[in-house]
Protein backbone atom coordinates (compact mmCIF):
# COMPACT_ATOMS: atom_id res chain seq x y z
CA UNK A 1 0.00 0.00 0.00
CA UNK A 2 0.88 3.76 -1.03
CA UNK A 3 0.29 6.62 0.79
CA UNK A 4 -2.36 9.02 -0.32
CA UNK A 5 0.40 11.57 -1.58
CA UNK A 6 1.69 9.30 -3.75
CA UNK A 7 -1.27 7.67 -5.60
CA UNK A 8 -2.75 11.90 -6.09
CA UNK A 9 0.39 12.73 -7.44
CA UNK A 10 0.88 10.04 -9.98
CA UNK A 11 -0.10 10.44 -13.81
CA UNK A 12 -2.89 8.44 -13.74
CA UNK A 13 -4.38 10.00 -10.89
CA UNK A 14 -4.29 13.46 -11.95
CA UNK A 15 -5.60 12.41 -15.05
CA UNK A 16 -8.74 11.18 -13.47
CA UNK A 17 -8.94 14.71 -11.85
CA UNK A 18 -8.85 16.53 -15.36
CA UNK A 19 -11.41 14.36 -16.81
CA UNK A 20 -13.95 14.41 -13.95
CA UNK A 21 -13.51 18.11 -13.75
CA UNK A 22 -13.68 18.40 -17.76
CA UNK A 23 -16.74 16.40 -18.02
CA UNK A 24 -18.41 18.54 -15.05
CA UNK A 25 -17.61 21.79 -16.78
CA UNK A 26 -18.97 20.17 -20.27
CA UNK A 27 -22.25 19.66 -18.51
CA UNK A 28 -21.79 23.25 -16.81
CA UNK A 29 -21.52 24.33 -20.54
CA UNK A 30 -24.73 22.40 -21.60
CA UNK A 31 -26.69 23.93 -18.72
CA UNK A 32 -24.80 27.54 -19.71
CA UNK A 33 -26.00 27.06 -23.42
CA UNK A 34 -29.40 26.86 -22.31
CA UNK A 35 -29.69 29.68 -20.16
CA UNK A 36 -28.13 31.24 -23.34
CA UNK A 37 -30.92 30.49 -26.06
CA UNK A 38 -33.26 32.43 -23.77
CA UNK A 39 -32.22 34.65 -25.72
CA UNK A 40 -34.50 34.09 -28.83
CA UNK A 41 -37.34 34.43 -26.19
CA UNK A 42 -36.76 38.05 -26.02
CA UNK A 43 -35.90 40.88 -23.53
CA UNK A 44 -38.74 39.18 -21.19
CA UNK A 45 -37.75 35.34 -21.08
CA UNK A 46 -33.51 36.65 -20.79
CA UNK A 47 -33.93 39.61 -18.08
CA UNK A 48 -36.46 37.31 -15.67
CA UNK A 49 -34.01 34.21 -15.83
CA UNK A 50 -30.94 36.50 -14.85
CA UNK A 51 -32.81 37.78 -11.97
CA UNK A 52 -34.25 33.89 -10.89
CA UNK A 53 -30.21 32.65 -11.06
CA UNK A 54 -29.61 35.69 -8.71
CA UNK A 55 -32.37 34.95 -6.66
CA UNK A 56 -32.98 31.33 -6.31
CA UNK A 57 -32.61 30.58 -2.51
CA UNK A 58 -32.07 34.16 -1.51
CA UNK A 59 -28.78 34.09 -3.71
CA UNK A 60 -27.03 30.92 -2.18
CA UNK A 61 -27.68 28.65 -4.79
CA UNK A 62 -25.53 31.16 -7.39
CA UNK A 63 -22.98 31.18 -5.06
CA UNK A 64 -23.21 27.87 -4.35
CA UNK A 65 -22.20 26.60 -7.93
CA UNK A 66 -20.02 29.51 -8.39
CA UNK A 67 -17.59 28.09 -5.54
CA UNK A 68 -18.06 24.64 -6.92
CA UNK A 69 -17.08 25.90 -10.44
CA UNK A 70 -13.80 28.04 -9.26
CA UNK A 71 -12.72 24.54 -7.50
CA UNK A 72 -13.29 22.47 -10.51
CA UNK A 73 -11.87 24.92 -12.80
CA UNK A 74 -8.31 25.31 -10.75
CA UNK A 75 -8.22 21.30 -10.57
CA UNK A 76 -8.38 21.08 -14.23
CA UNK A 77 -5.96 23.64 -14.90
CA UNK A 78 -3.44 22.88 -12.33
CA UNK A 79 -3.51 19.05 -13.31
CA UNK A 80 -3.21 20.16 -17.22
CA UNK A 81 -0.37 22.41 -16.51
CA UNK A 82 1.61 20.16 -14.01
CA UNK A 83 0.79 17.06 -16.07
CA UNK A 84 2.05 18.64 -19.38
CA UNK A 85 5.12 19.96 -18.38
CA UNK A 86 5.99 16.40 -17.60
CA UNK A 87 5.19 15.04 -20.70
CA UNK A 88 7.51 17.48 -21.94
CA UNK A 89 10.24 16.53 -19.61
CA UNK A 90 9.45 12.97 -20.16
CA UNK A 91 10.29 13.64 -24.27
CA UNK A 92 13.10 15.55 -23.59
CA UNK A 93 15.29 15.51 -27.03
CA UNK A 94 12.91 15.01 -29.86
CA UNK A 95 13.05 12.73 -33.19
CA UNK A 96 14.37 15.17 -35.85
CA UNK A 97 11.29 13.34 -38.10
CA UNK A 98 7.68 12.24 -36.42
CA UNK A 99 5.00 11.05 -38.29
CA UNK A 100 1.90 11.42 -36.40
CA UNK A 101 -0.62 8.06 -37.05
CA UNK A 102 -3.70 8.68 -35.15
CA UNK A 103 -2.99 12.05 -32.92
CA UNK A 104 -4.67 14.96 -34.14
CA UNK A 105 -4.31 18.69 -34.47
CA UNK A 106 -6.70 18.99 -31.39
CA UNK A 107 -5.23 16.37 -29.31
CA UNK A 108 -1.64 17.61 -29.28
CA UNK A 109 -2.76 21.19 -28.68
CA UNK A 110 -4.60 20.50 -25.62
CA UNK A 111 -2.66 22.86 -23.26
CA UNK A 112 -2.66 25.65 -26.08
CA UNK A 113 -6.15 25.60 -26.37
CA UNK A 114 -6.75 25.08 -22.74
CA UNK A 115 -4.78 28.22 -21.63
CA UNK A 116 -6.57 30.37 -24.32
CA UNK A 117 -9.76 29.09 -22.40
CA UNK A 118 -8.42 30.07 -19.53
CA UNK A 119 -7.69 33.92 -20.94
CA UNK A 120 -11.29 33.54 -22.64
CA UNK A 121 -12.98 32.90 -19.42
CA UNK A 122 -11.49 36.08 -17.87
CA UNK A 123 -12.50 38.46 -20.45
CA UNK A 124 -15.71 36.94 -20.97
CA UNK A 125 -16.01 37.04 -16.69
CA UNK A 126 -14.67 40.97 -17.06
CA UNK A 127 -17.52 41.31 -19.98
CA UNK A 128 -21.22 40.06 -18.79
CA UNK A 129 -20.58 39.16 -15.25
CA UNK A 130 -17.86 42.26 -14.03
CA UNK A 131 -19.16 44.48 -16.61
CA UNK A 132 -15.87 45.33 -16.98
CA UNK A 133 -14.85 45.30 -19.83
CA UNK A 134 -17.59 46.81 -23.02
CA UNK A 135 -18.60 49.06 -19.60
CA UNK A 136 -20.92 50.96 -21.93
CA UNK A 137 -23.14 48.21 -22.68
CA UNK A 138 -23.70 46.89 -18.79
CA UNK A 139 -25.75 49.03 -17.43
CA UNK A 140 -28.96 49.36 -18.95
CA UNK A 141 -32.03 48.43 -16.78
CA UNK A 142 -35.71 47.24 -18.50
CA UNK A 143 -38.86 48.55 -17.62
CA UNK A 144 -39.25 46.53 -14.52
CA UNK A 145 -35.99 48.06 -13.13
CA UNK A 146 -33.97 44.77 -13.74
CA UNK A 147 -31.03 44.48 -15.13
CA UNK A 148 -31.27 44.12 -18.82
CA UNK A 149 -29.08 41.45 -19.62
CA UNK A 150 -30.81 41.11 -22.93
CA UNK A 151 -29.71 44.64 -24.05
CA UNK A 152 -26.67 44.17 -22.84
CA UNK A 153 -26.45 41.03 -25.25
CA UNK A 154 -27.71 42.77 -28.39
CA UNK A 155 -25.68 46.02 -27.79
CA UNK A 156 -22.38 44.08 -27.64
CA UNK A 157 -22.71 41.71 -30.63
CA UNK A 158 -23.48 44.23 -32.60
CA UNK A 159 -20.25 45.49 -32.08
CA UNK A 160 -17.95 42.86 -34.91
CA UNK A 161 -14.80 42.67 -33.30
CA UNK A 162 -16.73 41.68 -30.00
CA UNK A 163 -18.46 38.91 -33.03
CA UNK A 164 -14.97 38.20 -33.80
CA UNK A 165 -13.39 37.64 -30.83
CA UNK A 166 -16.11 35.48 -29.51
CA UNK A 167 -16.05 33.44 -32.61
CA UNK A 168 -12.55 32.72 -32.10
CA UNK A 169 -12.82 31.62 -28.79
CA UNK A 170 -15.67 29.29 -30.11
CA UNK A 171 -13.32 27.72 -32.31
CA UNK A 172 -10.80 26.73 -29.67
CA UNK A 173 -13.40 25.67 -27.39
CA UNK A 174 -14.32 23.65 -30.47
CA UNK A 175 -10.66 22.29 -30.28
CA UNK A 176 -10.20 21.31 -26.75
CA UNK A 177 -13.73 19.78 -26.72
CA UNK A 178 -13.48 17.81 -29.96
CA UNK A 179 -10.35 15.60 -28.14
CA UNK A 180 -11.38 16.32 -24.52
CA UNK A 181 -14.97 14.39 -24.55
CA UNK A 182 -13.84 11.12 -26.35
CA UNK A 183 -10.38 10.92 -24.07
CA UNK A 184 -12.26 11.05 -20.76
CA UNK A 185 -14.27 8.28 -21.13
CA UNK A 186 -11.10 5.93 -21.95
CA UNK A 187 -8.87 8.38 -19.03
CA UNK A 188 -11.91 7.22 -16.61
CA UNK A 189 -11.56 3.50 -17.77
CA UNK A 190 -14.51 3.00 -20.32
CA UNK A 191 -13.87 1.00 -22.93
CA UNK A 192 -15.93 -1.33 -24.07
CA UNK A 193 -16.05 -2.93 -27.98
CA UNK A 194 -19.23 -1.91 -28.74
CA UNK A 195 -19.67 1.25 -26.68
CA UNK A 196 -15.94 2.68 -27.53
CA UNK A 197 -16.10 3.78 -31.54
CA UNK A 198 -19.66 5.26 -30.59
CA UNK A 199 -17.95 7.14 -28.03
CA UNK A 200 -15.26 8.17 -30.19
CA UNK A 201 -17.60 9.43 -32.90
CA UNK A 202 -19.94 11.03 -30.16
CA UNK A 203 -17.10 13.01 -28.63
CA UNK A 204 -16.49 15.18 -31.54
CA UNK A 205 -20.30 15.62 -32.42
CA UNK A 206 -21.03 17.12 -29.42
CA UNK A 207 -18.65 19.80 -29.37
CA UNK A 208 -19.80 20.74 -32.76
CA UNK A 209 -23.29 20.83 -31.10
CA UNK A 210 -22.14 23.10 -28.28
CA UNK A 211 -20.22 25.33 -30.39
CA UNK A 212 -22.74 25.91 -33.07
CA UNK A 213 -25.19 26.52 -30.31
CA UNK A 214 -22.98 28.91 -28.40
CA UNK A 215 -22.08 30.52 -31.91
CA UNK A 216 -25.99 31.01 -33.07
CA UNK A 217 -26.52 33.81 -30.32
CA UNK A 218 -23.49 36.04 -31.44
CA UNK A 219 -24.15 35.61 -35.08
CA UNK A 220 -27.73 35.66 -34.70
CA UNK A 221 -27.76 39.23 -33.65
CA UNK A 222 -24.64 40.54 -35.71
CA UNK A 223 -26.94 39.24 -38.74
CA UNK A 224 -29.83 41.39 -37.06
CA UNK A 225 -31.94 38.24 -36.80
CA UNK A 226 -32.35 38.73 -33.47
CA UNK A 227 -32.74 42.22 -32.23
CA UNK A 228 -33.43 44.31 -34.97
CA UNK B 1 18.36 0.61 -55.30
CA UNK B 2 20.30 3.52 -54.00
CA UNK B 3 19.74 5.08 -50.82
CA UNK B 4 20.43 7.81 -48.46
CA UNK B 5 21.02 7.68 -45.03
CA UNK B 6 20.46 9.97 -42.35
CA UNK B 7 21.66 8.11 -39.09
CA UNK B 8 21.78 9.54 -35.58
CA UNK B 9 25.11 9.56 -34.58
CA UNK B 10 26.54 9.27 -31.12
CA UNK B 11 29.24 7.87 -29.33
CA UNK B 12 28.33 7.85 -25.86
CA UNK B 13 25.94 9.15 -22.96
CA UNK B 14 27.28 12.10 -22.42
CA UNK B 15 27.95 13.08 -26.12
CA UNK B 16 25.50 15.54 -27.63
CA UNK B 17 25.29 13.36 -31.35
CA UNK B 18 24.06 14.37 -34.26
CA UNK B 19 22.26 13.54 -37.74
CA UNK B 20 24.83 12.28 -40.44
CA UNK B 21 24.21 11.33 -43.96
CA UNK B 22 25.75 8.33 -45.38
CA UNK B 23 25.13 6.98 -49.43
CA UNK B 24 24.58 3.20 -49.79
CA UNK B 25 24.42 1.59 -53.77
CA UNK B 26 23.14 -1.67 -54.50
CA UNK B 27 20.94 -1.94 -51.47
CA UNK B 28 19.06 -5.18 -52.86
CA UNK B 29 15.11 -5.08 -52.04
CA UNK B 30 15.24 -8.81 -50.17
CA UNK B 31 17.31 -7.70 -47.47
CA UNK B 32 15.78 -6.72 -44.43
CA UNK B 33 16.37 -3.14 -42.68
CA UNK B 34 18.91 -4.82 -40.19
CA UNK B 35 20.95 -6.72 -43.09
CA UNK B 36 21.20 -2.92 -44.81
CA UNK B 37 21.96 -1.85 -41.75
CA UNK B 38 24.50 -4.77 -41.90
CA UNK B 39 26.06 -3.86 -45.24
CA UNK B 40 26.53 -0.06 -44.36
CA UNK B 41 28.72 -1.03 -40.95
CA UNK B 42 30.61 -3.17 -43.16
CA UNK B 43 31.78 -0.77 -45.32
CA UNK B 44 32.36 1.84 -42.77
CA UNK B 45 34.51 -0.55 -41.11
CA UNK B 46 36.62 -0.92 -44.51
CA UNK B 47 36.38 2.56 -44.84
CA UNK B 48 37.94 2.73 -40.73
CA UNK B 49 34.97 4.46 -39.22
CA UNK B 50 33.09 3.38 -36.67
CA UNK B 51 29.95 1.15 -37.04
CA UNK B 52 25.97 2.22 -36.57
CA UNK B 53 25.46 0.32 -33.14
CA UNK B 54 22.02 -0.73 -32.83
CA UNK B 55 20.41 -3.07 -31.10
CA UNK B 56 18.97 -6.79 -32.47
CA UNK B 57 18.84 -10.61 -31.32
CA UNK B 58 16.16 -12.80 -33.02
CA UNK B 59 15.67 -10.98 -36.11
CA UNK B 60 12.57 -12.70 -36.65
CA UNK B 61 10.09 -10.30 -34.72
CA UNK B 62 10.11 -12.01 -31.24
CA UNK B 63 12.49 -10.98 -29.08
CA UNK B 64 11.36 -7.09 -29.09
CA UNK B 65 15.97 -5.29 -29.24
CA UNK B 66 15.86 -4.06 -32.32
CA UNK B 67 14.04 -0.37 -31.67
CA UNK B 68 14.82 2.20 -34.20
CA UNK B 69 12.95 5.33 -35.48
CA UNK B 70 12.57 5.12 -39.20
CA UNK B 71 11.12 8.34 -41.20
CA UNK B 72 9.42 9.24 -37.93
CA UNK B 73 7.79 6.16 -37.51
CA UNK B 74 8.76 3.31 -34.55
CA UNK B 75 9.94 0.18 -36.31
CA UNK B 76 9.29 1.94 -39.45
CA UNK B 77 6.40 2.63 -41.71
CA UNK B 78 4.63 -1.07 -41.95
CA UNK B 79 1.86 -1.73 -39.14
CA UNK B 80 2.70 -4.41 -36.85
CA UNK B 81 6.07 -5.26 -37.89
CA UNK B 82 9.49 -4.82 -36.24
CA UNK B 83 12.30 -2.94 -37.28
CA UNK B 84 14.01 -6.63 -38.29
CA UNK B 85 11.18 -7.80 -40.19
CA UNK B 86 10.80 -4.47 -42.60
CA UNK B 87 12.06 -5.68 -46.15
CA UNK B 88 13.92 -2.99 -48.40
CA UNK B 89 11.04 -3.47 -50.85
CA UNK B 90 8.79 -1.17 -48.82
CA UNK B 91 11.56 1.64 -50.11
CA UNK B 92 12.59 2.57 -53.38
CA UNK B 93 15.33 4.17 -55.36
CA UNK B 94 15.96 7.23 -54.39
CA UNK B 95 14.79 7.08 -50.92
CA UNK B 96 15.91 9.32 -48.03
CA UNK B 97 15.06 7.12 -44.78
CA UNK B 98 16.19 9.05 -41.27
CA UNK B 99 17.32 6.77 -38.31
CA UNK B 100 16.58 7.39 -35.72
CA UNK B 101 17.19 6.11 -31.78
CA UNK B 102 13.90 6.11 -29.50
CA UNK B 103 13.44 9.22 -27.58
CA UNK B 104 12.30 9.22 -23.55
CA UNK B 105 13.91 10.68 -20.67
CA UNK B 106 13.48 7.13 -18.98
CA UNK B 107 15.66 6.09 -22.04
CA UNK B 108 19.34 7.47 -22.31
CA UNK B 109 20.68 6.83 -25.49
CA UNK B 110 23.86 4.75 -24.68
CA UNK B 111 25.40 4.39 -28.22
CA UNK B 112 23.95 5.47 -31.66
CA UNK B 113 20.70 3.70 -32.33
CA UNK B 114 20.96 1.61 -29.12
CA UNK B 115 18.81 2.72 -25.59
CA UNK B 116 19.12 1.70 -22.10
CA UNK B 117 15.69 0.57 -21.58
CA UNK B 118 16.20 -1.16 -18.12
CA UNK B 119 13.64 1.19 -16.69
CA UNK B 120 11.08 -1.04 -18.22
CA UNK B 121 12.99 -4.24 -16.36
CA UNK B 122 12.46 -2.36 -13.40
CA UNK B 123 8.75 -1.97 -13.62
CA UNK B 124 8.42 -5.49 -14.09
CA UNK B 125 10.12 -5.72 -11.38
CA UNK B 126 7.98 -3.94 -9.13
CA UNK B 127 4.76 -5.97 -10.09
CA UNK B 128 4.83 -8.15 -13.23
CA UNK B 129 4.95 -11.31 -11.31
CA UNK B 130 2.66 -14.08 -9.87
CA UNK B 131 3.40 -15.60 -6.44
CA UNK B 132 2.76 -19.19 -6.57
CA UNK B 133 3.09 -22.01 -3.52
CA UNK B 134 6.04 -23.97 -4.44
CA UNK B 135 5.45 -27.89 -3.98
CA UNK B 136 4.17 -30.15 -6.19
CA UNK B 137 2.57 -29.04 -8.69
CA UNK B 138 -0.83 -28.76 -9.19
CA UNK B 139 -3.28 -31.12 -10.75
CA UNK B 140 -4.35 -30.16 -14.30
CA UNK B 141 -7.94 -28.21 -14.61
CA UNK B 142 -8.02 -27.21 -11.12
CA UNK B 143 -8.11 -23.53 -12.24
CA UNK B 144 -10.68 -23.10 -15.41
CA UNK B 145 -9.72 -20.23 -17.45
CA UNK B 146 -12.07 -19.11 -19.94
CA UNK B 147 -11.36 -19.17 -23.66
CA UNK B 148 -12.34 -15.27 -23.45
CA UNK B 149 -9.98 -14.47 -20.44
CA UNK B 150 -6.94 -17.26 -21.57
CA UNK B 151 -7.39 -14.92 -25.26
CA UNK B 152 -7.78 -11.62 -23.66
CA UNK B 153 -4.26 -12.33 -21.23
CA UNK B 154 -2.32 -13.83 -24.57
CA UNK B 155 -3.48 -10.19 -26.47
CA UNK B 156 -1.81 -8.32 -23.69
CA UNK B 157 1.14 -11.16 -23.37
CA UNK B 158 1.81 -10.80 -26.93
CA UNK B 159 3.60 -7.38 -25.73
CA UNK B 160 7.53 -7.87 -26.50
CA UNK B 161 8.75 -4.81 -24.48
CA UNK B 162 10.38 -3.72 -27.48
CA UNK B 163 9.45 0.19 -26.33
CA UNK B 164 7.87 1.44 -29.48
CA UNK B 165 5.03 2.34 -27.59
CA UNK B 166 7.09 4.90 -25.97
CA UNK B 167 9.06 6.58 -28.76
CA UNK B 168 5.59 7.01 -30.62
CA UNK B 169 4.41 9.21 -27.78
CA UNK B 170 4.17 12.72 -27.95
CA UNK B 171 4.64 12.43 -24.01
CA UNK B 172 6.76 9.25 -23.84
CA UNK B 173 4.40 7.47 -21.79
CA UNK B 174 4.90 3.23 -21.11
CA UNK B 175 1.67 3.12 -20.57
CA UNK B 176 0.74 0.78 -23.19
CA UNK B 177 3.93 -1.43 -22.06
CA UNK B 178 2.75 -0.74 -18.60
CA UNK B 179 -1.25 -1.85 -19.11
CA UNK B 180 -0.34 -4.53 -21.20
CA UNK B 181 1.76 -6.27 -18.10
CA UNK B 182 -0.73 -5.48 -15.75
CA UNK B 183 -3.71 -6.44 -17.81
CA UNK B 184 -2.05 -9.60 -18.84
CA UNK B 185 -1.75 -11.20 -15.30
CA UNK B 186 -4.82 -9.20 -14.05
CA UNK B 187 -7.01 -11.18 -16.08
CA UNK B 188 -6.32 -14.48 -14.91
CA UNK B 189 -6.86 -16.18 -11.55
CA UNK B 190 -3.02 -16.87 -10.60
CA UNK B 191 -3.03 -13.18 -10.41
CA UNK B 192 -5.71 -12.15 -8.96
CA UNK B 193 -4.07 -12.09 -5.04
CA UNK B 194 -1.85 -9.12 -6.34
CA UNK B 195 -4.24 -7.31 -8.79
CA UNK B 196 -4.31 -4.22 -7.05
CA UNK B 197 -0.70 -4.08 -5.90
CA UNK B 198 0.27 -4.84 -8.52
CA UNK B 199 -1.21 -1.91 -10.78
CA UNK B 200 -0.35 0.32 -7.95
CA UNK B 201 3.48 -0.33 -8.01
CA UNK B 202 3.94 -0.62 -11.69
CA UNK B 203 2.50 2.55 -12.47
CA UNK B 204 4.21 4.64 -9.45
CA UNK B 205 7.57 2.69 -11.04
CA UNK B 206 6.30 3.92 -14.17
CA UNK B 207 5.82 8.19 -12.89
CA UNK B 208 9.32 7.44 -10.68
CA UNK B 209 11.38 6.36 -13.62
CA UNK B 210 9.92 9.62 -15.80
CA UNK B 211 7.37 8.37 -18.22
CA UNK B 212 5.14 10.63 -19.07
CA UNK B 213 0.85 10.62 -18.94
CA UNK B 214 -1.00 9.24 -21.24
CA UNK B 215 -3.17 12.05 -23.32
CA UNK B 216 -5.09 9.31 -25.34
CA UNK B 217 -3.42 10.07 -28.23
CA UNK B 218 -3.20 6.47 -29.03
CA UNK B 219 -0.22 6.87 -31.01
CA UNK B 220 1.44 3.69 -29.05
CA UNK B 221 -1.77 1.39 -30.58
CA UNK B 222 -0.84 2.38 -34.02
CA UNK B 223 3.27 2.08 -33.86
CA UNK B 224 2.64 -1.56 -31.50
CA UNK B 225 4.36 -4.25 -33.90
CA UNK B 226 2.17 -6.60 -31.82
CA UNK B 227 -1.09 -4.55 -32.33
CA UNK B 228 -1.97 -4.12 -28.64
CA UNK B 229 -5.29 -2.12 -28.06
CA UNK B 230 -5.54 0.55 -25.79
CA UNK B 231 -7.99 -0.97 -24.00
CA UNK B 232 -5.62 -2.29 -21.65
CA UNK B 233 -5.29 1.29 -20.76
CA UNK B 234 -8.25 2.55 -19.94
CA UNK B 235 -8.22 -0.98 -17.83
CA UNK B 236 -5.33 -0.34 -15.80
CA UNK B 237 -6.70 3.43 -15.43
CA UNK B 238 -9.69 1.83 -13.62
CA UNK B 239 -7.64 -0.96 -11.73
CA UNK B 240 -5.06 1.87 -10.28
CA UNK B 241 -7.73 3.99 -9.11
CA UNK B 242 -9.38 0.45 -7.53
CA UNK B 243 -6.50 0.11 -6.15
CA UNK B 244 -6.24 3.31 -4.22
CA UNK B 245 -9.47 3.21 -2.85
CA UNK B 246 -9.26 -0.63 -2.05
CA UNK B 247 -5.85 -0.36 -0.60
CA UNK B 248 -6.42 2.00 2.31
C1 LIG C 1 -9.18 27.20 -18.95
C2 LIG C 1 -8.21 26.50 -19.01
C3 LIG C 1 -8.16 25.06 -19.41
C4 LIG C 1 -6.99 24.42 -19.49
C5 LIG C 1 -5.63 25.00 -19.19
C6 LIG C 1 -7.27 23.07 -19.91
C7 LIG C 1 -6.32 22.12 -20.13
C8 LIG C 1 -6.55 20.83 -20.43
C9 LIG C 1 -5.53 19.88 -20.70
C10 LIG C 1 -4.04 20.15 -20.74
C11 LIG C 1 -6.12 18.70 -20.91
C12 LIG C 1 -5.35 17.45 -21.10
C13 LIG C 1 -5.68 16.68 -22.24
C14 LIG C 1 -5.18 15.32 -22.11
O1 LIG C 1 -4.44 15.01 -21.14
O2 LIG C 1 -5.55 14.57 -22.95
C15 LIG C 1 -7.53 18.90 -20.79
C16 LIG C 1 -8.45 17.92 -20.91
C17 LIG C 1 -9.77 18.14 -20.84
N1 LIG C 1 -10.39 19.37 -20.74
FE1 LIG C 1 -9.52 21.12 -20.41
N2 LIG C 1 -8.61 22.90 -20.08
C18 LIG C 1 -9.20 24.10 -19.79
C19 LIG C 1 -10.52 24.38 -19.86
C20 LIG C 1 -11.46 23.44 -20.10
C21 LIG C 1 -12.85 23.73 -20.17
C22 LIG C 1 -13.49 25.10 -20.04
C23 LIG C 1 -13.44 22.52 -20.38
C24 LIG C 1 -14.89 22.22 -20.50
C25 LIG C 1 -15.71 22.74 -21.20
C26 LIG C 1 -12.45 21.48 -20.45
C27 LIG C 1 -12.69 20.14 -20.64
C28 LIG C 1 -11.74 19.15 -20.71
C29 LIG C 1 -11.98 17.73 -20.78
C30 LIG C 1 -13.34 17.05 -20.80
C31 LIG C 1 -10.73 17.09 -20.86
C32 LIG C 1 -10.46 15.59 -21.02
C33 LIG C 1 -9.86 14.94 -19.84
C34 LIG C 1 -9.17 13.67 -20.24
O3 LIG C 1 -8.61 13.56 -21.31
O4 LIG C 1 -9.17 12.74 -19.47
N3 LIG C 1 -11.25 22.08 -20.29
N4 LIG C 1 -7.77 20.22 -20.51
S1 LIG D 1 15.54 -8.36 -33.49
FE1 LIG D 1 14.12 -9.43 -32.22
S2 LIG D 1 12.29 -8.34 -32.64
FE2 LIG D 1 13.65 -7.47 -34.07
Amino acid sequence: MRSFGEVWRSTIFQKWVMAITGILLVLFLVGHLSGNLLIFLGPDAMNGYAVGLRELFHGAALWIVRLGLIVIFVLHVRAGIVLSQRNRKAKGVRNQKFEARSSTVASRSMIYTGLLLLFYVVYHLAHFTWGAAHSEFYHYTDALGRHDVYRMVIESFRQPTIVATYVLAMAVTGLHLNHAIASAFQTLGVSHPRYTPLIKTAGPAVSILLVLGFLSVPLAIAFGVVGG
Amino acid sequence: MNLRLHIWRQSGPTDTGMMKTYDLADVSEHMSFLEMLDVLNEQLSERGEEPVAFEHDCREGICGSCGMVINGRPHGPLPRTTACQLHMRTFKDGDEIYIEPWRARAFPVVRDLVVDRSSFDRIIQSGGFVSVNTGNAQDGNTLPISKKDADYAMDAAACIGCGACVAACPNSSAMLFTSAKIGHLGALPQGQAERYDRAENMVLTMDAEGFGACTNHYECEAACPKGISADFIARMNRDFVMAGLLNR
